[in-house]
């Protein structure tokens, strides 16, 4: 369905979590992208922010781009469809307006370190004193328990500590972790799943919660595998570079690509599970005799020749387009796929495009940008794009009026006192 | 307790999302997975308990199948199609991962049911529409085409993109999956409807890249890969240093401390083992907590000094060290290495619960959230091949002699 039309069919079509109301103190990225997700789907999730102390993603920008706090292009793609309040929780009368929206919202969501909120004056106990039925999520590195409960992470560190790091890399080399924090996004996602099932736990018992979780085993429940490994068979874990573990299977790899203009660095990866697939990858190489080379003539064949099989595939692809020899090797019904930049991504990948999974929407300073939608469609409902992110305190005026119960007056003098 | 999505009932069929269903099954779905009756292909898929290739020796299969209960059906044939739809009948949630009009062509997909109230969740490599819809993939390949690969690997780009290990793609399209068929199990109690979610493996991650899409839209820029931290436009120093030990370890930004106060104490601890050479002179402080935006000599010289600091001495003492002044150090662990750190049992993140085929208990990870009123418990280890046919196929009233017929049939 393209855009438009999803436009104009689906306006209509409800919002799967209409109703929800979140007050989100989080920032940086992990909880930020768990609320971002509750924003998509309908919830009206505010930000929380203090102007002395802000969001450092919103340093996130061009190092050439306007200098304002508002210009963060990373910021405005993870808090899109978001309101945005600021607020001083040190100030009596902040603190009172942020109780009060505390007390109309089902979720309370931040990500600082353990101990900071409750420093701040929200533990969990105040939290219910307001709101009875709160669910709080907190998104520290290490937990709220434990003794190293005070332990700082940003993605990476929480990668390499929870072994999501060492999970990467060439089996003779360094681990080469992610290139970005995946951690950040993992555990956004862990938290979104758990304030869903805490929501549905609540609509049944009418029971609230503290869900307290650790972006570290967010990542060591994604290494559960090599930790059953370990107790099991004893074996510590080591890396396979792009190759596969168990089956054991060849080609599958990463390989080299013709240059694309001026830029050198393109590659496809290919797999052949089956002799089928493996003949096809031949031909579509053009070189169907190698399939009937006596060394690669079985998989387990192919496996133990992985290296010098490698480089042959490799010296093949070189003088090759990638696109182009994606779409040869996809007809024939061998798995490759482009080594996809963001570029490739959002210029060149009809199936994204015709899934408008990039969608349009309107930032107070940036103008009109494209954001990354929600990998998912309703036929009932749908996912949202209608707003970037908040400038600072662009909704404070509304949410003070119309949520909160404040005068226009009262919400003025706030603004004037530097409660709000 | 059972967790808190007690009372849901679930039903997962194909081989892309097993995560879904263990996250439902962990928190208390009551969750029937659906196999054919050579085994899913998880069964086979290693390591394996003492590498005995065996339907029921897969630990790949006995870590993200727990808490469900295995039945064997073969869908194509009518007495399996029967059950099928009987089975279905009973549940709220169903994860079909068979791919893009597979059970459709059976005439046992989503719209075949006529349900007002089922959520049916799709999980599919590319969505159930568009012109790659029937493409073939693989982790590899979907890692690729998702975009991970081309901000992750080495400073030396003569080394391929890295798709890091562990099926990240389903990994990711599960998790999606399970936001996808919760919010609508939230919408159906508010609105009284089910729906078709349908989740795109490709789309999952596509969006889960980070840095790579704002540095596209909003300076038509692209980043380049870098060992073990995040790739850029500019280029940054490492992170990640090898300890006195042979194990890594790393800090998040190269050890620039973000203030001036934490500042401070990193030149107490470096000179506590004369190692912080001249980091004491002024200028340093001045320009990074004045002026940070001229400061790029003075961080590639701190994190020089940091880095080398790094490597004289064992991964554990950095760690320890480096998070009592509060920065963010970490020792890149292999994934058992955390299975001794006491941290995670004063959490009680494990479970200690058995494997099949093995003799020991083991510790699993409990869940990636620590709820405090509806605990995720472990109730049952992986189901053998076939575990609950009788219990199941037994619940929709089939006796002894039925399923004795359908099993020679091959139909279970």
């Amino acid at each position: 369905m393209t855009e438009a039309s999803e436009a104009e069919s689906g306006a209509q079509k409800p919002l799967p979590l209409d109703g929800i109301r979140i007050c989100d103190f989080s920032w940086i990225v992990a909880g930020p992208q768990a609320t971002r997700i509750f924003a998509d789907l309908g919830a009206e999730v505010i930000k929380v922010e203090n102007e002395s102390y802000l969001d450092s993603i919103r340093m996130a920008r061009a190092p050439d781009g306007p200098p304002s706090f508002n210009a963060s292009g990373f910021h405005n793609n993870f808090h899109r469809n978001k309101l945005g309040i600021t607020a001083n929780v040190h100030h009596p009368e902040g603190r009172e307006a942020v109780e009060r929206l505390i007390g109309i919202s089902d979720i309370v969501v931040e990500n600082f370190s353990a101990g900071a909120f409750a420093r701040m004056g929200f533990p969990y106990e105040r939290l219910r004193e307001v709101k009875p039925d709160i669910i709080y999520l907190s998104l520290s590195g290490f937990g709220h328990v434990g003794r190293d409960a005070s332990y700082v992470t940003w993605g990476p560190t929480a990668a390499g500590a929870s072994g999501a790091t060492a999970m990467s890399g060439m089996a003779d080399d360094e681990p080469a972790g992610w290139g970005y924090s995946y951690l950040d996004h993992t555990a956004g996602f862990y938290g979104a799943i758990a304030l869903l099932m805490a929501l549905y736990h609540r609509d049944r018992t009418g029971e609230g919660q503290h869900i307290d979780m650790a972006q570290v085993e967010t990542g060591m429940v994604l290494g559960g595998v090599p930790m059953l490994d370990y107790q099991v068979n004893g074996r510590e874990y080591t890396r396979t570079g792009n190759h596969s573990r168990a089956p054991a299977i060849a080609p599958h790899a990463i390989y080299r690509c013709a240059a694309d203009g001026d830029n050198d660095d393109r590659w496809i990866a290919i797999v052949a599970e089956s002799e089928d697939q493996w003949r096809e990858l031949c031909a579509g190489l053009g070189v169907p005799d190698l399939a009937a080379d006596p060394r690669y003539l079985t998989n387990e064949g192919r496996v133990a020749e992985q290296e010098a099989l490698d480089a042959a595939i490799n010296s093949l692809t070189r003088g090759r387009e990638a696109h182009e020899l994606m779409y040869e090797l996809q007809a024939r019904g061998v798995p490759a796929g482009v080594c996809q930049t963001a570029e490739d991504r959002m210029e060149k990948d009809p199936q994204l495009a015709e899934r408008s999974f990039y969608r349009t929407a309107h930032h107070g300073e940036m103008g009109t940008h494209r954001f990354e939608g929600l990998p998912m469609q309703f036929s009932r409902g749908r996912w949202r794009m209608d707003r970037g992110a908040p400038l600072i305190g662009e909704d404070t005026h509304r949410v003070l009026t119309e949520l909160l119960g404040y005068s226009d007056e009262d919400a003025a003098r706030l603004a004037s006192e530097a409660a709000v | 307790m059972a967790g808190p999505l007690e009372g849901l009932r679930a039903i997962e069929i194909g081989d892309r999302g097993e995560v879904t269903g263990k996250l439902l099954a962990d928190a208390g779905v009551e969750l029937v997975r659906v196999e054919p009756p050579a085994g899913a292909r998880s069964r086979h898929t290693g390591p394996f308990v003492a590498d005995r290739r065996d339907v029921n020796a897969s630990l790949h299969y006995a870590y993200l199948n727990t808490n469900k209960r295995g039945v064997t059906l073969d869908i194509e044939g009518d007495a399996g199609a029967d059950l099928w739809r009987r089975l279905v009948t009973r549940v709220d949630i169903v994860i079909d991962s068979s791919g893009p009009g597979v059970l459709d062509e059976l005439g046992l997909g989503y719209e075949s049911f006529e349900d007002d109230q089922l959520v049916w969740c799709s999980i599919t490599p590319f969505g159930l529409t568009g012109p790659r819809r029937d493409w073939v993939t693989t982790d590899l390949v979907s890692i690729a085409l998702g975009g991970p690969p081309m901000s992750s690997g080495y400073d030396d780009h003569e080394v391929p993109p890295i798709r890091s290990d562990g099926e990240h793609s389903l990994a990711m399209g599960g998790e999606y999956a399970a936001i996808g068929a919760l919010s609508a199990v939230l919408f159906r109690a508010a609105s009284g409807h089910g729906q078709l979610v349908d989740v795109s493996i490709h789309e999952c991650v596509a969006g889960t890249t980070e840095g790579a899409f704002p540095n596209w839209e909003y300076n038509q820029s692209l980043v380049q890969r870098q060992t073990a931290r995040h790739a850029t436009v500019a280029g940054s120093p490492p992170w990640q240093h090898m300890s006195t030990d042979g194990n890594y370890s790393m800090v998040h930004g190269g050890g620039v401390p973000r203030s001036q106060q934490i500042y401070e104490r990193l030149l107490d601890w470096l000179d506590e083992h004369d190692a912080a050479d001249d980091l004491r002179d002024p200028k340093y402080a001045d320009v990074l907590y004045t002026d940070p935006r001229a400061a790029g000599e003075a961080r590639v010289h701190i994190i020089d000094v940091v880095g080398r600091f790094m490597e004289s001495k064992t991964a554990d003492e950095i760690y320890r060290g480096g998070q009592a002044i509060h920065m963010p150090f970490a020792p890149v662990r292999r994934p058992e290495q955390n299975l001794n750190d006491p941290h995670w049992e004063d959490r009680d993140f494990w479970v200690e619960a058995e494997v099949p085929g093995h003799d020991q208990p083991v510790r699993y990870p409990r869940a990636g959230y620590r709820f405090t009123k509806s605990p995720v418990e472990f109730c049952r280890r992986a189901p053998l091949l076939g575990e609950h046919n009788t219990e199941v196929y037994g619940e929709l009233g089939l006796d002894a002699a039925a399923l004795t017929r359908l099993a020679q049939d091959g139909a279970i």
